[in-house]
């Protein structure tokens, strides 16, 4: 059973009065392990894409399945529950919360969760993406590469089966970036966790298993290596 | 030319529009409650302002009802003896010369209206000629009743027709009047009962003097003279003392050499009661002008926090019209013209608001002047142009003010800066340690205010004093919010979860903006507390005062509403028969008038020192029992005072007073200083035997009486009443615990305003928490919706504004109450002390602190309720991607 099932999902927006098709009939499975890349221009539907399938909105039509659940299916707790379990999400801009410190900011997830030995699991993530030293810096006091780290420590640290990566290299310079996608490729990997990134950058996209091309909210092409 | 100075400066205004009042509108509730919050202060004070001067500034004394144009009034403690008008009539000027007897009557022993009695004779005549302003429609009336002691005139507004019969309680006398005439009375505020002067002495008991003279005198002297007199001449001649220079003929030179004033009586200018009641009130005014404005003051910090909220939230903003070529002048003048437009709205909504307010106010304060001052009645209330513009200029002024410091920090915004940094990465800059120091040297400021002496009668120090503790506790706001949520932030998320250390480490991450907030509310707070505390140690004082001093087991006095100034007596023989009545072991013939010292009004009071020798426990300033104290008092020249009389006038023990009584002036000693909270104005209280002497008059004021330890209460008293009816004379007892809850029931709906004021003061930093919140939201609008991607539910959203919302209640009532105590001892030790002359015995009102504190904890956490709902409300994905 795939971790993500999208099937003939549309997404509508009303901007002003008017209808704007951000999807339209997209069907895409997702596999455990599997390394996805979205690619296309600005608006072809990347970001609305990761959306539904982080189950922080509904499809217009047809249905987004996470793990085998029906997320339109779901009332907000349910949802709440869904996204605490199986999701965990990465950010362009990091998304830091400036007041806590780094492992403050990383086992934030598990607390909200209500989840035990949250610090424990917070030091190993760090472990994971090597920034065990600075867990007692605050974000303003780290780099950008170490802020997008921290980011994908916090993002695994619920162990989550679905991993999703909105342009994560977008604000870093490019050596800093590969060292990033590596590391999001390794742990996808070593963990068996499905990851879906968007992304501008060819590059980027060059290390995905999967890479699939969007344009004007349907699916171009996909290609599979 | 002019055309483009004007179109420039609707570029301006344009500009001003769209770059500063639209976003106002963008937030329309969050503008909404701060425009509330300076509405509700303005409003207070220009309630207060209005209800204070018609109760108070438009102040005439009931006893100035058609008292018309005069120039001088003659008065004397027990009255004038009649023979002086006879004398000033016979003096060789064109004098206007009125008499008047002066008192109150009841009507169906109810309804209390000023009582005079006045020469009809001189009204009937043309009626410029008379010294008064009775309209007297029929004159011919008054010469066809004169000496009918059952006529009557009275005002319109009381509701009677010519022929109607009125029951009318005068003294301890249900007489029946008949109405002779109604004159119109300004709507009632000229209301009163008109009788004929000697019906007047007769139905008050007091033939052979008048209570008082009203003198007008000629713009110039008789006889074609162009002489024109001064004040000192005048006062001169109608004492009958020859001035130099001055002949006199014959017949007057008799008068004149005798002295036609006898020395006890004084002449003063007309109005002179008036004054003097007026400046009495000063102090009553002043402290509740002052108190009016604490609501002001909490929403000037809530001024502070929006502009700083608009300062921080568009730095990046500011930088980039600095960019375009603004300048820092023009960038100062927006956020103030901001600051300004806020204030202008919210007074403008505050000036209707304040005249509603006034209508309550006013009956709260002349309950308040009648029960421990002075008859007095409420002018209309009046909004001028002056109370609108005050209205606007402190609304404008305050909110203009407090928006300074913000509005000068965002004209250094450098363009650069700014628009590098982002608003998000910039953090308030706040000096702790800086503003620490300076807090403590304003507590040691505060210290010392708080011992230096009253300035004119009125404790400008102790006042400053409180500015200097609520500035020091706004300076020592930073640290103390930072070390508390630092030490706070572990234990709140062990205990009560991740929201609640989210929430605390967000008002410790927004140390400013959590200062002022916090700072806002613990200084009404603290109002609360330390009036609270205030009117709570008075009240135990109050009721420990009356263990002592109420002693006796059944008071009696004339029916009737009482005042502070009224005293009407009971008959003699009436007082007589209770003190044989069986079960009356002793009774105290107390006897109260009204007199003048240095210009103030006092009252003056005679008891039986043998009866309260054997009854009372003795309260003196000295310590000295009470046997020893009225043993000095008894057949000497020789008195005791209380407190307030003492720190009013300057009067220690062992000092001597002269009191003008009888015929003549008398020097008193002051035995000791007794403590007394029964009245504002200040007793002398002398032995009944001496007063006697001074004032003949021996009627009773009031009885206390004491009942035999076989006799029964309730029998004692059937009896009293029994023997009042049975001689027609209208009475009413009290029993210990009648006046005791009586007395307790004045004093709190005095203080009842004080409430009212602490209550919208607490309210407007209420509304200022749920209005910063609301920023606190708008402003982490990312911040929540990351949470909702990393796993918040709604239910954790809505703790964590709610818990910021209970935090920052809680920080606001710690801060509040220690400040709330330090602010109490200063109006307990200093500003009362020095206001109004009482010893208050401290005392902590737990249980009614403790109830209004959870009551505005729990509007603070209750106000966090509508953010949360934003909060809620927010998209996530909207908020996170929008940067």
């Amino acid at each position: 059973m795939p971790i993500l099932s999208l099937q003939n999902v549309r997404k509508d927006y009303s901007t002003d009065g008017q209808l704007v098709r951000a999807l339209d009939g997209v069907s895409l499975d997702v596999e455990a392990g599997q390394f996805v890349a979205l690619v296309g221009r600005s608006g072809c539907g990347k970001s609305t894409l990761l959306n539904l399938a982080g189950a922080m909105d509904f499809p217009t039509s047809g249905s987004v399945l996470l793990d085998g659940v029906a997320t339109s299916s779901l009332k907000d707790a349910e949802l709440t529950r869904l996204r605490r379990e199986k999701v965990g999400f990465i950010f362009q801009s990091f998304q830091l919360l400036h007041t806590l410190t780094v492992l403050g900011n990383v086992e934030l997830p598990l607390l909200l969760a209500g989840r035990a030995n949250a610090r424990e699991a917070a030091h190993e993530r760090l472990r994971w993406v090597e920034l065990e030293a600075l867990g007692e810096r605050y974000p303003h006091q780290l780099s950008g590469g170490q802020m997008q780290r921290v980011g994908i420590a916090r993002a695994l640290v619920h162990g989550p089966k679905l991993l999703l990566a909105d342009e994560p290299t977008g604000n870093l310079d490019t050596t800093t970036g590969n060292v990033i996608l590596e590391l999001l490729r390794r742990l996808s990997r070593e963990k068996n966790t499905a990851t879906v990134m968007a992304t501008h950058s060819a590059e980027a996209a060059a290390l995905a298993d999967v890479m699939v091309h969007l344009r004007d909210g349907k699916i171009e092409n996909v290609e599979r290596r | 030319m002019a055309l483009g100075a004007s179109e420039a400066i609707v570029g301006r205004l344009l500009l001003f529009y769209r770059l500063m009042v639209r976003p106002l509108f963008a937030e329309p509730v969050r503008t909404a409650l701060t425009v509330l919050a300076i509405a509700l202060g303005v409003a207070v004070v220009l309630a207060i302002d209005l209800a204070g001067f018609a109760a108070a500034a438009s102040f005439r004394s009931s006893m100035e009802t058609l008292a018309g144009d005069n120039d001088y009034e003659i008065v004397a403690t027990g009255g004038v003896p009649e023979s002086v008008v006879g004398k000033l009539a016979q003096l060789p000027y064109s004098l206007r010369i009125s008499a008047r007897m002066e008192d109150y009557g009841a009507i169906d022993g109810n309804r209390t209206f000023p009582l005079l009695g006045l020469d009809l004779v001189a009204e009937a005549q043309n009626h410029a000629d008379a010294a008064s302003a009775f309209p007297l429609a029929n004159p011919e009336d008054a010469l066809k009743y004169l000496g009918d002691d059952e006529s009557i005139w009275v005002g319109q507004s009381l509701g009677y027709h010519v022929g109607d019969r009125v029951s009318l309680l005068i003294n301890d006398r249900m007489r029946e009047y008949i109405v002779r005439g109604v004159f119109p009375d300004d709507g009632g505020n000229a209301a009163a009962i008109v009788m004929d002067l000697a019906a007047a002495q007769r139905s008050l008991g007091r033939t052979g003097h008048v209570d008082r003279i009203l003198v007008k005198v000629p713009e110039k002297d008789d006889g074609g003279s162009s002489h024109v007199a001064s004040a000192a001449e005048w006062e001169q001649r109608i004492r009958g003392v020859k001035s130099e220079g001055e002949s006199v003929t014959g017949g007057q030179a008799g008068a004149i050499s005798a002295g036609i004033l006898p020395e006890s009586v004084e002449l003063r200018t007309a109005g002179t009661g008036t004054d003097e009641n007026r400046k009495m009130l000063a102090a009553f005014r002043w402290n509740l002008k002052l108190l009016s404005y604490i609501a002001l003051v909490v929403g000037a910090f809530l001024i502070y926090n929006t502009i700083s909220v608009s300062v921080v939230r568009r730095r990046a903003e500011i930088g980039i019209v600095r960019a375009l070529g603004a300048s820092r002048a023009t960038v100062l003048t927006a956020f103030i013209g901001e600051a300004a437009s806020l204030g202008l709205v919210g007074s403008l909504i505050g000036l209707p608001l304040g005249r509603v307010m006034a209508s309550g106010a006013v009956k709260l304060m002349s309950a308040t002047v009648e029960a421990l001052y002075v008859s007095s009645r409420p002018g209309a209330i009046a909004l001028g142009a002056d109370s609108i513009a005050q209205a606007l200029i402190v609304g404008v002024g305050v909110a203009v003010a407090s928006a300074y410091s913000p509005a000068r920090e965002a004209s250094l915004v450098a363009p650069i800066e700014a628009m590098a940094r982002g608003r998000r990465e910039y953090i308030a800059r706040v000096h702790e340690m800086r503003d620490l120091v300076i807090a403590i040297a304003l507590a040691i400021c505060a210290l010392a205010a708080s011992r230096a002496p009253a300035v004119a009668g009125k404790p400008l120090f102790g006042y400053l004093a409180t500015l200097f503790v609520i500035a020091a506790s706004a300076l020592a706001m930073p640290a103390v919010v930072d070390l508390t949520t630092r030490l706070l932030t572990r234990a709140l998320g062990a205990t009560l979860g991740v929201e609640a250390s989210l929430a605390s480490q967000s008002l410790s991450a927004s140390l400013r903006r959590t200062s002022v907030l916090v700072g806002a509310l613990s200084t009404a707070i603290a109002m609360m507390t330390a009036v609270g505390i205030m009117v709570g140690s008075f009240r135990e004082t109050v009721q420990l005062w009356m263990n002592d001093q109420v002693p006796a087991d059944l008071y009696v006095r004339a029916a009737g509403v009482p005042a502070a100034d009224r005293h009407p007596s009971l008959t003699l023989e009436l007082a007589d028969k209770i003190a044989r009545l069986p079960g009356v072991a002793a009774i105290d013939r107390l006897r109260d008038y009204e007199i003048s010292y240095e210009s103030m009004p006092a009252g003056l009071a005679s008891v039986d020192l043998d009866t309260r020798r054997m009854y009372h426990k003795g309260d003196f300033l000295s310590g000295r029992a009470t046997g020893e104290v009225l043993n000095e008092l008894r057949g000497a020249s020789a008195v005791i005072v209380s407190e307030p009389f003492a720190n009013k006038h300057h009067v220690g023990r062992g000092d001597s007073i002269t009191l003008s009584l009888g015929g003549g002036k008398a020097a008193f000693r002051v035995v000791d200083i007794y403590y007394d909270y029964s009245s504002e104005r200040g007793t002398v209280v002398m032995d009944r035997a001496t007063a006697l002497k001074y004032l003949p008059d021996p009627a009773p004021s009031s009885l206390a009486v004491y009942i035999s330890p076989d006799a029964s209460l309730s029998d004692v008293r059937h009896e009293i009443e029994n023997a009042a009816s049975a001689g027609d004379h209208r009475i009413l007892t009290f029993s210990n615990r009648d006046l005791r809850t009586q007395a307790l029931v004045i004093f709190d709906r005095t203080f009842a305003i004080t409430y009212a004021l602490e209550a919208v003061a607490v309210l407007v930093a209420v509304i200022g928490v749920a209005g910063a919140l609301l920023a606190v939201v708008i402003d982490r609008r990312r911040e929540l919706g990351l949470l909702r991607f990393l796993g918040a539910a709604s239910w954790q959203i809505r703790k964590l504004i709610l818990v910021e919302a209970g935090l920052l209640g809680l920080l606001a009532t710690l801060a509040g109450v220690i400040q709330g105590f330090a602010l109490s001892l200063i109006l307990v030790f200093v500003i009362n002390k020095q206001s109004f002359g009482w010893t208050i015995r401290f005392h902590w009102p737990v249980a009614i602190l403790l109830g209004a504190l959870t009551v505005v904890y729990i509007a603070t956490v209750l106000a966090g309720l509508y953010p949360a709902s934003v909060a809620i409300r927010l998209k996530p994905i909207e908020v996170v991607h929008e940067e």
